[in-house]
């Protein structure tokens, strides 16, 4: 994963409605899903076989929505400090991703934006996305400073 | 909860280019958040499984996620997991089935929630399909059921 510098970029420590986080890139290869998949039990064909994941109707292999949800959520603990300062996590999975059997596989961005503090918790919507797609839906991860 | 597969799981989230290296895992002892899914998913296989349910596990799909946390799960926890059904809508057809599995510790101690909607549809599915042979090293053991009056409201065994 890649972290870019962001104009607006703003410590955890220091937060008001509308701050941006670093906005994050990820990627995806097979091997990567290979890994969640022994890593979270997860052994859906759809997430390994493109035989599988084809005669269900999908373009292709496409990951675990876990997997990107994980991603998305730990781009806001880092942010906050660490896995321990997540209060409540959601997200909808509104948008297969597709990861080609190649070495480059395919990348999400993700960025993230204050919508509420609220003393020591602190609010973040947060935007997933696949060549301009939504992949995932009203992403919002509750985090507690200090 | 082991740190093996606390390990495991951070390093598959962090991907290959996570930093460090094998020996310079992320966080050893705090599980990621969403580490609780893998504690989740044995009770939710224990759903789909269920027979009087009648529900085609390649038919559903993993609608939406909802994690709450007490606090975290951390290695070492002895944790298990209780299964409510708390909705089920019909909505075209499609059964919408909202199911949340609280986590504990053996001696009681909440540790979150983890609610998920699935879709179960006799369409051909073009979603994410949920998961379908969780496994974790500390399996969840039963804990009792419980629901306010008319909700569906299955213990997990396990």
């Amino acid at each position: 994963m890649t972290t870019e510098p962001s104009a607006n970029r703003v410590g955890a420590d220091r937060v008001e409605k509308g701050s941006e986080l670093p906005s994050r890139t990820h990627r995806f290869t097979r091997a990567d899903l290979v890994r969640y998949a022994g890593a979270s039990g997860d052994f859906n064909p759809i997430h390994w076989s493109d035989r599988v994941a084809s005669a269900m109707g999908l373009p292709g292999v496409i990951v675990h929505g876990m997997f990107t949800m994980g991603v998305a959520v730990g781009m806001v603990s880092d942010w906050a400090g660490g896995p321990d300062r997540v209060i409540s996590c959601r997200t909808r999975f509104t948008k297969p991703i597709v990861v080609p059997d190649d070495a480059e596989g395919v990348e999400i961005s993700i960025t993230g934006r204050v919508t509420a503090v609220d003393g020591p918790h602190v609010t973040v919507a947060v935007d997933v996305r696949c060549d301009d797609d939504k992949v995932l839906g009203a992403t919002v991860v509750e985090v507690r400073r200090g | 909860m082991s740190a093996a597969k606390v390990d495991e799981f951070a390093a598959a989230l962090a991907g290959d280019e996570h930093p460090g290296g094998p020996d310079q895992r992320l966080s050893p002892l705090v599980a990621p958040p969403t580490f609780a899914i893998v504690v989740a998913a044995r009770a939710w296989e224990s759903m789909f499984d269920d027979q009087e349910l009648g529900l085609a596990l390649e038919r559903i799909v993993h609608g939406d996620q909802r994690f709450t946390v007490a606090r975290p799960l951390r290695v070492g926890d002895e944790v298990t997991a209780t299964l409510t059904i708390d909705r089920i809508l019909q909505r075209g057809g499609a059964d919408m089935i909202t199911s949340s599995v609280a986590i504990a510790t053996t001696a009681g101690e909440p540790v979150g929630t983890a609610t998920a909607t699935f879709v179960h549809t006799p369409a051909p599915v073009t979603d994410q399909p949920v998961t379908d042979q969780p496994v974790t090293d500390q399996p969840a053991t039963a804990g009792p059921a419980s629901a306010a009056p008319g909700e569906s409201t299955q213990g997990v065994d396990q």
